[in-house]
């Protein structure tokens, strides 16, 4: 099965409208992050504190927005995670600024009280964990256990509470204590006092992060230099394999890139995290990669036809490659696509960046990179000519 | 068959079994990062200003109080954090000779400046950052001693970097970070206990003696047996009483020093309030041990030599870092500084164990669309490919289980993109070698020039992508990190599975065959 015949494009030719193009979309993306809305930067970055939390039932947010402004100095975020009937709410606030410490703990205790005001002194199912379940075990000694060493209560106890902890991790709120019904390996006496002795919160905690200013600066600072490297390191890899028009064009293209999918993100106001940086230089890696296969195919034809025109022998290159590239960038995109569908909600904006990174990573390293490097080539054919020239007339 | 082909399967099943033999069983040796298996990740720093600011406070006071011993009367003393000093007045008239001896022989580290009316002590930088150094590593000990107490596996407390104020907690599996917290902040509770008995090997037999029954003024406390060499070799069981004779509250402090021989021990001192119980009750118990307890757990249980009051020694066989160790442990009491939070992440564990279900769930869609590609488009060749795809992802696992790699979400990421991209050095060779078969070649010689012209393009190409994974793990943190890793496996895997394999692959099918006319691609 052939997908793509043999095919004679003259791509180079395209080459100003694709720059025409490609310049619109980098001037668009970085109109868009400078001058309109810019970048969502998560917390990673900018500190603050993100608490995502699910409900038993769906919360009324503006009450939820009220209570939390209570708290905060900005403007609460407060956004849907996941599908909507799983009922979870991402929660995210500024820290008071150039503070450092403890940011959680306010906002659940904040939320517990608004939403868990009735629970009185029973034991939260849904907030308490493992350990805090085999002490109150342990302490009632439901089961009448005739020992007083520690480590006997904790063996008979332990198991009972981490199978009801279990259950919680796999439905992830306990709607009400008679759920307890369902889960296995307790003892008669312990279902009992379980349910006498606790209820089911309104609310479990599924994650929370807090990043102080001084831990974002140095992520800042990190994914800066981790991209700064990368691609110093890509240019002189190219250099040195091949040479430094190509090297500049590849360079060109992964900029190229990075700045279309950076306005991407900026559009759809994605945020941009830790991952998010993962992503994006794994596009410059996927993106030089395309593009070191084209400039590979030109050195070989350059051995195999030293007289001939760089352009055409370029666009021959390009069109040898062509189908590779395409299948390449297909089964690469059936894998992102699949991240993207099904990966959830936690891991989107990864699977975001490398979609649009991989659709404009093919597009550049065709039409971009190699009319670079033909450009810088020509160019310092032209610069060495003179050069030679001028020492001729002298 | 020939003996080349004969290494080459010999190589391939050899990689299999050890890639196989390192991931079994799965469960266990595949390790899951905290955000996978839920968890809590804390950066927390140490304000070393608190220690060195009690410091100053302390040799203040212990100046004013030594001189005035002395006879000499000092005016008030005031410190200053920011020139590492602190100020005494001294009034008009003093014998400053006398002052000089009484400074020199109590804070012989500090540099004396003397002004007109007051004098000026200071600490010279080097044991200021010896004291702040202290104060971390005694953070760390006391946390450690806390979090042990806990009973995570795997925790990881750790300082980031040399000289640094940072200390790293991950706690996998602990999804109450104010819980933890709380334990963190809390003073540890440092006793000094009679031993009743032990230590015994279980419980049972530390009873044994006793009739089997805990005596209603003891109790049965648990601390680490350890080898010659310091390591914690199992459990051990002691029988103490349950009044102490001595809390961390009347301890003054505790520092690394020699007995008379010249071994490593630990020298303590108490405040003058326990020094006449102490010695009282030392006095009376010479040859007994006496367990020193921190946070109900027995962490060591010296004999008592002779009577100590306000000044004692601890001795034993210790080498230099248990004494060291040991010290700490008396000083953990309290922490040396106050701890501010800088980072705290708590993943819980539904949300780990659904982004585990989908991430799995990402990498089988992932697969099956690109293999079924890969069928439809080469054909046998592309089962050829599958093959190796599969193999890549076998190592992969493999190789992340013998490095005791941790897979996290991005890390799975990882896996998926390595599938993706895996296949790009089969494609870049099967398209090769339809371009050598369309200009005329044979089947041999279109696959080894294939597999020849395909493999610099393909070294190039992936060194790349490598330089990119270099950077991303030296500048990572966490889950970043691990998705570097898992891509540069991928990556290093798929040119062995790609080009190695699947040669090898088409050399098994064309053996012993003379001509062949078509390849199915």
């Amino acid at each position: 099965m052939r997908i793509i015949k043999k095919t004679n494009i003259p791509f180079l030719s395209y080459r100003w409208i694709a720059m025409g193009i490609s310049l619109a979309l980098i001037l668009g993306g970085v109109g868009l992050i400078l001058f309109g809305p810019g970048l969502n930067l998560g917390i990673d970055f900018v500190g603050g504190t993100q608490v995502t939390v699910k409900f038993q039932r769906e919360p009324d947010l503006e009450a939820l927005r009220k209570t939390l402004a209570r708290l905060t100095v900005g403007e609460p975020v407060i956004q849907r995670f996941d599908e909507p009937e799983k009922h979870e709410i991402l929660i995210r606030v500024e820290n008071p600024k150039g503070k450092e410490g403890d940011f959680t703990r306010p906002i659940i205790d904040l939320l517990n009280e608004e939403f868990n005001g009735s629970l009185g002194d029973a034991f939260d199912l849904n907030l308490q964990g493992v350990k805090e379940l085999t002490e109150l075990l342990i302490e009632a000694n439901p089961d009448g256990i005739a020992t007083d060493d520690p480590e006997a209560l904790q063996a008979h106890y332990g198991p009972m509470a981490e199978a009801v902890m279990d259950w919680r991790k796999q439905h992830g709120i306990f709607t009400s204590v008679d759920e307890i019904d369902n889960v296995e390996g307790l003892s008669d006496a312990v279902r009992a006092f379980i349910k006498q002795r606790s209820a089911a919160g309104a609310f479990s905690l599924l994650g929370a992060e807090s990043v102080g200013p001084a831990v974002g600066a140095d992520l800042r600072e990190k994914a800066e230099l981790a991209i700064i490297f990368s691609l110093l390191g890509m240019l002189i890899y190219i250099w040195v394999r091949f040479q430094l028009p190509y090297g500049i064009g590849a360079v060109g293209a992964l900029f190229h890139d990075v700045l279309i999918t950076l306005g991407a993100l900026s559009l759809t106001q994605r945020e941009i995290n830790l991952p998010t940086i993962a992503a994006l230089l794994t596009l410059v890696g996927y993106s030089v990669n395309d593009t070191v296969v084209v400039f590979d195919r030109v050195r070989e034809n350059l051995r195999l036809k030293r007289s001939q025109d760089l352009q055409p022998l370029m666009d021959e290159s390009i069109n040898q490659t062509l189908s590779r590239t395409i299948i390449t960038s297909g089964t690469t995109l059936m894998v992102v696509l699949s991240l993207y569908i099904f990966g959830g909600d936690v891991i989107n904006t990864f699977a975001f960046v490398l979609l649009v990174g991989i659709i404009v990573g093919t597009y550049s390293s065709v039409f971009i990179a190699s009319p670079i490097a033909l450009g810088m080539t020509r160019l310092m054919d032209r610069y060495r000519k003179r050069r030679r020239e001028g020492k001729r007339r002298r | 068959m020939d003996k080349k082909l004969l290494w080459r399967i010999a190589l391939i099943v050899v990689v299999i079994g050890l890639s196989l033999y390192s991931l079994y069983p799965p469960q266990e040796k595949i390790h899951l990062g905290l955000d996978l298996k839920g968890g809590i990740h804390l950066v927390l720093r140490v304000n070393t200003d608190d220690a060195l600011k009690a410091e100053l406070d302390d040799a203040a006071q212990r100046l004013v109080s030594q001189a005035k011993d002395k006879g000499i009367t000092l005016g008030t003393a005031t410190t200053d954090l920011e020139s590492l000093s602190f100020t005494v007045e001294v009034p008009p008239g003093t014998d400053t000779a006398a002052l000089r001896e009484v400074a020199d022989s109590y804070l012989p580290e500090f540099k004396v400046s003397v002004g007109a009316g007051k004098w000026t002590f200071t600490l010279p930088a080097n044991v200021a950052r010896n004291i702040r150094d202290q104060a971390v590593k005694q953070a760390l000990q006391t946390i450690r001693n806390r979090i042990d107490q806990f009973g995570v596996s795997e925790p990881v407390i750790q300082r980031q970097g040399l000289e640094s104020d940072r200390v790293l907690v991950q706690l996998p599996g602990v999804d109450d970070p104010g819980r933890v917290k709380e334990l963190i902040s809390n003073t540890a509770f440092l006793e000094l206990k009679e031993v009743v008995a032990g230590p015994a090997p279980d419980r049972q037999s530390l009873l044994a003696r006793l009739g089997g029954t805990v005596p209603p003024d003891a109790e049965v406390l648990t601390g680490d047996r350890k080898d010659m060499d310091g390591r914690v070799i199992g459990k051990e069981y002691w029988l103490v009483k349950k009044a102490a004779i001595i809390t961390g509250r009347e301890l003054r402090s505790a520092r690394r020093s020699q007995d008379q021989y010249g071994q490593p021990a630990v020298s303590f001192s108490l405040v003058a309030s326990a020094a006449e119980k102490f010695g009282k009750y030392t006095e009376s118990h010479i040859g007994t041990n006496m367990a020193i307890v921190l946070d109900h757990r027995v962490m060591s249980a010296p004999v008592i030599r002779g009577r100590i009051s306000d000044e004692g020694i601890i001795e034993g066989s210790f080498s230099v870092q248990e004494a060291e160790d040991l010290s700490l442990v008396l000083r953990a009491g309290a922490l040396p500084a106050s701890i501010t939070y800088l980072e705290e992440r708590t993943v819980g564990p539904s949300l780990g164990h659904d982004s585990v279900v989908r991430g799995v769930r990402a990498a089988i869609g992932g697969l099956i669309a690109v293999m079924l590609f890969m069928m439809i488009y080469y054909k046998w060749s592309g089962l050829n490919a599958n093959l190796a795809l599969t193999l890549n992802i076998v190592i992969l696992m493999g190789a992340m289980a013998y490095f005791g790699a941790t897979l996290t979400l991005p890390g799975i990421a990882g896996v998926i993109l390595t599938i993706g991209m895996a296949v790009d050095a089969n494609v870049l060779i099967f398209e090769r070698i339809r371009e050598e078969l369309e200009v005329g070649k044979t089947v041999k010689s279109a696959i080894e020039a294939g597999f020849g012209r395909a493999f610099g393009t393909i070294l190039d190409a992936n060194l790349t992508t490598l330089i990119a994974a270099l950077f991303l793990f030296q500048f990572g943190t966490g889950p970043v990190k691990g998705f570097a890793v898992t891509l540069s496996i991928g990556i290093l895997a798929s040119m062995f599975t790609a080009v190695f394999v699947s040669r090898t692959l088409y050399m098994i099918i064309l053996a012993g065959k003379d001509r062949v006319e078509s390849l199915s691609i």
